[in-house]
């Protein structure tokens, strides 16, 4: 099977797991397309979302190792089995890719002629999405078999950005989808759906969110390795007569989705919402 | 264009040239605007210079919602007049304009608001005073004048003052108990079911430019307020019709046609008076077919607010994108036309597009400056966008403080339930 992974930057620890994680199981990827690291657009996106002491950690991290020893090394704790290489971890695709011998290219735009060439020589069969910009059809229709997501919601009652927050707010069971892109927002063909139980061990949105992406690659791993062996096909999703987009959450509902997630861990019926 | 709509286009533009020179004449007699006008102009050409709206942009808390309602009444109270009224705008050349019959009276209840909230007794006696002045000015036909001030010797009646008036009289009598103001606000609503075509529009000498317009479904609001209130089914046959009307031009995309300005584009202010007058008016008739189509319109807003991290100043039939600027009063209506569908549906979409464009009204408002200037909503975002440029007008504050009280009340409730769950 021969898998490229496109990621939002060199420095993405979900595509360095991702890549990590398939090559573990066999599926060593045959290319990484990747944005570039410092994408004015994505840096505010990580300031927005991190704070700014915590994303200076995180660059000094990632682009000084030697003086971050006595720091964090990995943002999200529960991806480290996956980044440890030998003694040390994955820093970046490049070190991935130095591991297990595949190339990494950057590009400015995962839609732009240059990325699309660089596809078509891969030939792919499989694409693996972990971020970057919204693909159009001309991209999606490269990797034989389509190009995978890990939605960190059950699809198709809910769609689209802060997933893991609106299913709280909403009530919905929390879950995670694994899906083909097609050229809607999380629209495309449902490969596998599984619910998510660590909701009671989070502390937070943050590790609730974090739990969600390492479980998300586990089940992409066996998505992989479904389609490899023929075990599993995708199914449409449902058609459902209102839109289910959402959109990134206010910090004010954010806030409300902490304590249902604290309220739900000690009372399993207790915070949920009809909206 | 026929040739009566080119000569009055034409017309329009004369008119809209000469009040430009004559604003910018304004200035030589006031040379200390000078310094506010080219700090706001200089604010905004940095802001819309460096600005980079990103997919976060908004999600988080600013400044807080409570300083900027205060500060937004604040202006609102600035703006009252000797006579009571309150001034149409505070402009960056002329100054304070004269009292505006039509905002005064829908300002009433936001001051009500305000007291109740706050326990401010500047508000309400506020309140009191532009009851006094619009009563003053209500003919014996029970209309209200158009235009400022309304004391002219030539004032024509007004549908659309006296149904945004009477928003005003309703409210006060349900704070003051006074008999002579339901008296004065029955006479109102009478006038306006007595005038309204059978095919539930208003047309005429008392109707804007002549012709019908769907924005009026604001009129058909204050209707079923005054038939909640009254009892007269007069009163809610006439908002019924009107709404019946305003139904028959909304789109397959969710446009409402039927905004009808003659030289003026569709601007989201204008937009957004449709949806809300047919919203509220549906919540208090309980019209399914209403409720659902503005909330139809006002998703295809949400949607372009989410994507895009702005709405635009104006929009062509079928939400169609246009002019670039933003038109911060419509922006304050649209947050309150979703505050009050998350309220009526439970949708928290619709909550959460209202907390971030209050994020980014907030953003814009000048805390600081002197009178006229602080705590002022500028017709556009930048001030010099085409929708009352260079100006800071009375209804942009006033919708924005709704949607400030709607926040902090709807917030409220969603975070005490869940303390409590």
């Amino acid at each position: 099977m021969r898998v490229v992974i496109l990621c939002s930057s060199p420095y993405s620890e979900t595509g360095c797991a991702v890549a990590a994680r398939l090559a573990q199981l066999g599926y060593s990827p045959v290319g990484a397309l990747t944005l570039p690291s410092w994408d004015r657009g994505a840096l505010l996106r990580k300031v927005a979302q991190w704070g700014l002491r915590t994303s200076l950690h995180y660059a000094v991290a990632k682009l000084a190792p030697g003086k971050a020893t006595n720091r964090r090394q990995v943002l999200n704790p529960y991806l480290e089995m996956s980044l440890r290489y030998g003694d040390g971890l994955f820093r970046s695709l490049r070190d991935v890719a130095r591991a297990y011998g595949f190339p990494v290219v950057r590009c400015g735009d995962q839609n732009s002629p240059r990325a699309i060439a660089q596809l078509q020589q891969w030939s792919p069969d499989l694409a693996i999405f972990t971020g970057g910009n919204i693909l159009r059809d001309e991209v999606l229709k490269i990797p034989r078999l389509g190009v995978l997501n890990s939605h960190l919601a059950p699809l198709p009652e809910i769609r689209g950005m802060s997933s893991p927050e609106w299913s709280l707010l909403c009530g919905v069971p929390l879950g995670i989808t694994i899906h083909f892109m097609d050229t809607g927002l999380d629209t495309g063909p449902i490969l596998l759906r599984r619910e998510f139980a660590g909701a009671d061990d989070c502390d937070s949105l943050t590790d609730l969110r974090n739990r969600m992406i390492s479980e998300g690659i586990e089940l992409l791993a066996e998505a992989v390795a479904g389609l490899d062996r023929g075990a599993i096909s995708a199914a449409p999703q449902a058609e459902r007569e209102e839109d289910r987009q959402f959109f990134v959450m206010h910090e004010r509902l954010k806030a409300v989705a902490t304590r249902r997630l604290k309220n739900s861990r000690l009372s399993p019926a207790a915070g949920r919402c009809d909206g | 264009m026929n040739r009566v709509e080119s000569i009055a286009s034409r017309n329009f533009m004369t008119t809209r040239t000469v009040r430009v020179l004559a604003e910018a004449a304004g200035l030589l007699g006031a040379p200390q605007r000078v310094i506010p006008l080219f700090s706001k102009l200089a604010s905004d050409e940095l802001r819309t210079t460096f600005e980079r709206r990103h997919l976060y942009s908004y999600s988080s808390t600013t400044i807080p919602s409570a300083e900027a309602l205060r500060s937004v009444v604040g202006w609102m109270l600035d703006a009252q007049r000797p006579d009571g009224g309150i001034a149409a705008y505070y402009s960056l050349l002329t100054g304070y304009s004269e009292s505006y019959p039509e905002v005064t009276g829908y300002i009433i209840p936001t001051l009500y608001d305000f007291e109740r909230l706050t326990g401010d007794p500047a508000a309400r006696h506020g309140a009191y005073l532009a009851t006094d002045w619009v009563l003053s000015l209500q003919m014996l036909s029970g209309a209200f004048p158009g235009g400022l001030r309304g004391r002219e010797s030539d004032a024509q009646p007004s549908v659309f003052n006296t149904g945004q008036i009477l928003q005003g009289l309703i409210r006060a009598h349900a704070e003051t108990k006074n008999a002579e103001i339901l008296k004065r606000a029955v006479a109102a609503g009478d006038w306006l079911a007595a005038i309204q075509q059978a095919d539930g529009s208003w047309t005429g000498l008392a109707v804007y430019q002549g012709t019908a317009h769907t924005y009026y479904s604001m009129v058909s609001w204050a209707l079923a307020q005054l038939a909640a209130e009254s009892k007269d089914p007069s009163h809610a046959a006439a908002a019924d019709r009107n709404i019946d009307w305003v139904l028959s031009h909304v789109q397959p995309s969710g446009w409402i046609d039927g905004i009808n300005l003659l030289g003026h584009p569709a601007y989201l202010h204008f937009i957004a008076y449709v949806i809300q007058g047919m919203l509220e008016c549906g919540i208090l008739r309980r019209r399914d077919d209403a409720i659902q189509a503005a909330a139809r319109a006002a998703w295809v807003l949400l949607r372009k607010f989410e994507t895009h991290k702005r709405l635009l100043g104006t929009y062509q039939p079928d939400f169609k994108g246009d002019r670039r600027f933003s038109c911060l009063t419509g922006n304050a209506q649209m947050s309150c036309i979703w505050l009050r569908l998350f309220e009526v549906t439970g949708d928290l979409r619709y909550l959460n597009a209202a907390l971030k464009i209050n994020e980014m009204l907030k953003e814009v408002l000048p805390l600081k400056g002197r009178h006229g200037v602080r705590g002022g909503v500028a017709g556009s975002h930048p001030i010099w966008g085409r929708y009352q440029p260079m100006r800071f007008i009375s209804w942009g504050c006033k919708f924005l403080a709704d949607a400030l009280m709607l926040e902090q009340r709807l917030m409220g409730g969603l975070e005490t339930s869940e303390c409590a769950s």
